[in-house]
């Protein structure tokens, strides 16, 4: 176990490097809820938050400021432990997947090599899918803790969807990790280096567009978000799960929210777009030093971030939301077989390419 | 292997039959062919590794040609499966016995649920647990054997869904089969500490008795009691008699006959290749768990009121006596003792349920005066349980003598053999209870179903097999 | 005192801890979360063991998926501490008597018997890609034919879970 022959420098390198992915994170989900209402602003040709700041910008911080400012409530009846447990979970769910995550390549920065990446465990997708599975706990226990029947009911809705898509979603993996061969992030991106080679596109989506597109729908049900935002389909549950949350309380449920959001929209462009890689990637690390080059890297995952974010954000102004047996039906009868058929399909092309 | 293949396919094909046939007596008929057909493959592959005198007579019969490999034992996928000829031999005994059931009591089927293609399915599965627990040659091997067995038993258990007892009964076997197989993994995981190996045959250097590691001993206890709960010895019987009573009859037929001879085959196997040499430090255990499967079975029998009630306390006490052959490690009339067991009290029992499920009333008032309205029927009752009780001329009284003779020929257990043939009598007691019943009390007992020809030429049959046993017992012996 | 040892008696102490706090505490639900730290503790334990792919493949399934069933039950069934049922005092002390004399007689045979550490350092036994190649080339057969047992577990779902269909023709027989 070399995780535990630890030296100092080993350890300010890493505190750094999580402080500023945690940062970064929260940034990006803060700047979500602006980009959100932004979007569907403009879907809708209305003008979206102008107030706060030019263009709006400083809406966020309002946002927060008065989530802080605002009472705090814990029901009377309610399980006092379990209800302030809940949005910490889902908080602590919501950041721990970036981890694995690697968000550039290695540059050497005074004689030593500094990987852009918290910990490169070789079960890297397995963390990710524990910790994913995990999530579900945040909303299951903050909704029965609140002794309020709507929201034990979209805490039950959430439970059952999660459960429901995640086998799809690792079955529609391991039709990618057969033809990766590892399951460590780290070797994910580094096979699709560059966009083009010997003829070939080396970004998994393009080897990959079924895995890809049933684990995109996967990701729209994990993430709880429009078209299968049930657990808080306000038309049948008011809020849903933080119907009796308040202050920061719900402030940490809408947060983790956007977190999850950025994060799966950072494994999606790992394990389909390259993550850090973009095309003529060579001629650029030959032109600039290391560092320069790794900043560059981190920009183009960042780029594949965004765009993966607005996606998500015109699918939710765009489609109408699911009935709930139409997701179960969906889940269990189309893409469970269709990820099951896609991995046989990959099994049968790798068998016979390597035959020769 | 070809068996355990065979099954598993059948199984499947059974449940493919679920969804395209709709009618529920094709889906009868179909498995009934698949289970013979399976008969056929067992007895193939037999001849296959028996003498040539029996490989002749199959091919006469079947007009194929002779292609013996002669390697017996085999050892199949990495040690993973020993069969050897006892095994085969056991195990083609078992899928008669259950060929036999199916056309007994295979259209009974019907009348607990709808899902009639899975019922048969999930009995080809628990032949293919079977198969593998006579076969099995590694720890692992005899945990998924056990799993198997014992998961679509949980299922069968519930199956009648309208009945609350059923419910009750799956319940119960599931919480409580699922904690037995907790203990077993615990004593295979205290052995594999001590042995370093999952294998039956490697671990024997590994346990000697001068230098014997507690963890052993603490591991052996562990899987004596967890085979023990599935076989219903003593003080792991509690569950038996609700379950036996509250799953649906047709499916206590099987589950207190073929599942339990396979699990005490698995039994005998493992305790005599594995820890034979170490008998001295497990043996008096076992002995006082036999002696108190005799005493609670035989004395709780007494009590009951009904029959299928007392039936299942009865394979109570059957597990005591088959417990004999276990006790006698230095025997080789035991391998001989569980078959001639296994097979001589299955087919008596499912006889038996094949008439109980013609019953209308459990009680032993519902069986008063049976003898005149259908002789048959109360006839072949009398000599199954003649063989139960162990009179002479049935199968269970040679049955009874192999395993008791086992003992003897060890000869340090004499007090458990007096107390068995003590108990022995008193099991006298309770079946003859029924026949009394029968034959010496008035009543016009109600059957639910009609006793059809088919029907009657099967029990004549089932009871001619129980007096050969009787008689010939050696033709149910492997050949030398 | 090693960091391995640190971490072995921390996680020790935190599986018997929860594991007992499963068994004593009243609220069902709070069995449930001690019953998924007492997990963590385990996979922390593979960790120790450099088997990673267990631990986390025992997150995923055992906390992430199993557990959720339960709590869903739980949750649907309302059971609070005043439900639990009262055991008779007989059957009380006659439980720990035996759990007791059992757990006694356990622990003075394991205190005697002698065991051969596992090589935490070195081994790669646990990795993925190890455990693959064993699973299917030493262990092929019980690894395929556990198939079996879990076709059967899903006859079994759908023969208890499914509602009975009575076709029109037997219906009069049942009425």
């Amino acid at each position: 176990m070399l995780l535990l022959n630890i030296d100092a420098a080993f350890v300010i390198e890493k505190v750094i490097l999580i402080s500023v992915i945690l940062m970064g994170s929260l940034g990006v989900a803060m700047y979500a809820t602006w980009a959100e209402r932004k979007v569907s602003a403009v879907m809708q040709d209305r003008i979206g938050p102008n107030r706060a700041g030019p263009f709006g910008l400083l809406q966020p911080l309002a946002d927060g400021l008065k989530l802080f400012f605002k009472e705090e409530i814990i029901p009377d009846r309610s399980t006092q432990f379990i209800f302030i447990l809940g949005p910490c979970l889902a908080m602590l769910t919501a950041t721990m997947t970036s981890a694995v995550m690697p968000w550039g390549p290695d540059f050497t920065l005074g004689g030593r090599t500094v990987s852009l990446q918290v910990a490169d465990i070789n079960i890297g997708i397995l963390f990710v899918f524990g910790v994913v599975s995990l999530g579900v706990y945040g909303v299951m226990l903050g909704g029965w803790a609140s002794n309020n029947k709507f929201s034990l009911l979209s805490s039950i809705r959430a439970a059952s969807q999660c459960i429901s898509y995640e086998l799809a979603m690792g079955i529609s993996l391991i039709a990618l990790l057969m033809m990766t061969g590892s399951l460590s992030m780290k070797d994910i991106v580094t096979q699709q280096h560059g966009f083009w080679n010997d003829g070939y596109f080396t970004w998994n989506f393009f080897k990959q567009p079924v895995g890809f597109i049933i684990f995109l729908t996967c990701s729209f049900a994990e993430l709880s978000r429009a078209p299968f935002d049930l657990p808080e389909c306000d038309s049948e549950l008011n809020m849903g799960y933080h119907q009796e949350y308040s202050s920061m309380k719900l402030g940490f449920y809408l947060f983790a929210e956007y977190i999850n959001m950025f994060i799966s929209s950072a494994v999606i462009s790992t394990l389909f777009f390259g993550g850090y890689n973009f095309p003529f990637m060579d001629q650029v690390q030959a032109a600039v030093p290391s560092g320069i080059f790794s900043l560059i890297c981190v920009g183009a995952l960042m780029a594949k971030i965004v765009g993966m974010i607005l996606f998500f954000m015109f699918v939710r102004w765009t489609l109408p939301r699911f009935r709930y047996d139409q997701l179960m039906k969906l889940g269990w009868r189309s893409l469970i077989p269709l990820a099951l058929i896609n991995m046989l399909v990959t099994g049968g092309v790798i068998l016979m390419t390597m035959k020769k | 292997m070809t068996a355990i293949i065979a099954t598993t396919v059948f199984g499947i094909i059974m449940m493919f039959t679920g969804l395209f046939v709709d009618n529920k007596k094709t889906v009868s008929s179909i498995a009934a062919v698949l289970f013979v057909a399976l008969l056929g493959i067992n007895i193939m592959e037999l001849s296959d590794a028996t003498g040539p005198a029996l490989r002749s007579m199959t091919l006469s019969l079947l007009g194929t040609a002779d292609n013996t490999n002669g390697a017996f034992p085999q050892l199949l996928f990495n040690n993973m499966l020993r069969i050897d000829k006892m095994s085969m031999w056991f195990g083609t005994a078992m899928t008669a016995c259950t060929a036999l059931y199916i056309l007994l009591i295979g259209k009974e089927f019907r009348k607990v649920g709808t899902h009639v293609a899975e019922y048969f399915a999930l009995i080809f599965f628990i032949l293919c647990g079977l198969y593998i627990l006579t076969a099995y040659n590694s720890m692992l091997m005899l945990f998924i054997g056990i799993e198997i067995m014992s998961i679509p038993q949980y299922v069968l258990a519930g199956s009648d869904k309208r009945n609350l007892k059923s419910s009750e009964a799956s319940l119960k076997y599931f919480l409580m089969g699922a904690f037995s197989t907790g203990i077993l993994l615990m004593g295979i995981t205290l052995l594999y500490g001590a042995t370093r190996t999952f294998n039956v045959t490697e671990m024997v250097p590994m346990l000697h008795s001068e230098s014997l590691n507690p963890l052993a001993i603490s591991g052996i206890v562990f899987i004596m009691v967890a085979l023990g709960f599935k076989v219903s010895a003593a003080p792991m019987h509690t569950w038996t008699p609700d379950v036996y009573d509250g799953t649906p009859t047709a499916f206590t037929a099987f589950m207190a006959t073929i599942v339990k001879a396979g699990v005490f085959f698995a039994f005998l196997r493992l305790f005599h290749v594995s820890f034979g040499n170490i008998s001295e430090h497990w043996l008096m255990i076992l002995a006082i768990v036999t002696a108190l499967t005799l005493l609670i079975g035989n004395v709780t029998a007494v009590y009951q009121q009904s029959v299928k009630r007392m039936l299942a306390y009865s394979s109570i006490a059957q597990a005591g006596f088959m417990l004999f052959s276990v006790l006698a490690v230095s025997s080789n009339i035991a391998w001989n003792g569980i078959i001639l067991y296994g097979v001589a009290y299955s087919v008596a029992t499912i006889g038996v349920f094949a008439v109980l499920v013609k019953m209308k009333d459990y009680t032993y008032d519902g069986f008063n005066g049976l003898a005149k309205k259908n002789p048959l029927l109360a006839f072949v009752t009398t000599i199954f349980l003649f063989s139960l009780a162990g009179i002479p001329l049935t199968g269970g009284f040679m049955a009874k003598y192999y395993v008791l003779l086992a003992v003897m020929h060890q000869g340090n257990m004499m007090w458990l053999v007096i107390f068995a043939l003590l108990m022995a009598a008193i099991s006298v007691y309770y079946y003859f209870r029924v026949i009394i019943a029968m034959y010496f009390k008035q009543g016009d007992p109600e059957l639910t179903s009609e006793v059809t020809m088919g029907d009657q030429v099967l029990l004549i049959a089932t009871t001619i097999i129980v007096i050969l046993l009787g008689v010939m017992p050696h033709w149910f012996l492997m050949p030398a | 005192m090693d960091i391995y040892s640190i971490l072995f008696w921390f996680l020790s102490a935190m599986a018997v801890g929860s594991a007992l706090g499963v068994i004593l505490s009243r609220n069902p639900v709070n069995s449930v979360m001690f019953l998924i730290l007492t997990f963590f503790a385990i996979s922390g334990h593979y960790i120790i063991m450099n088997a990673q792919f267990l631990a986390v493949v025992n997150i995923i399934v055992y906390a992430g998926a199993i557990m959720v069933l339960f709590l869903f039950v739980i949750m649907l069934m309302n059971l609070n501490a005043d439900v639990e049922p009262q055991k008779g005092m007989m059957i009380q002390l006659a439980g720990v008597i035996s759990g007791g004399t059992l757990f006694l007689v356990i622990l003075m045979g394991l205190t005697t018997a002698k065991s051969e550490l596992i090589d935490t350092k070195s081994s790669d036994i646990g990795l993925i890609s190890n455990l693959g190649k064993v699973l299917f080339t030493k262990f092929a057969l019980p690894f395929e034919i556990s198939s079996v047992l879990f076709l059967s577990a899903m006859i079994g779902a759908v023969v208890i879970g499914k509602k009975e269909h009575i076709p029109a023709s037997e219906k009069a027989e049942i009425v």
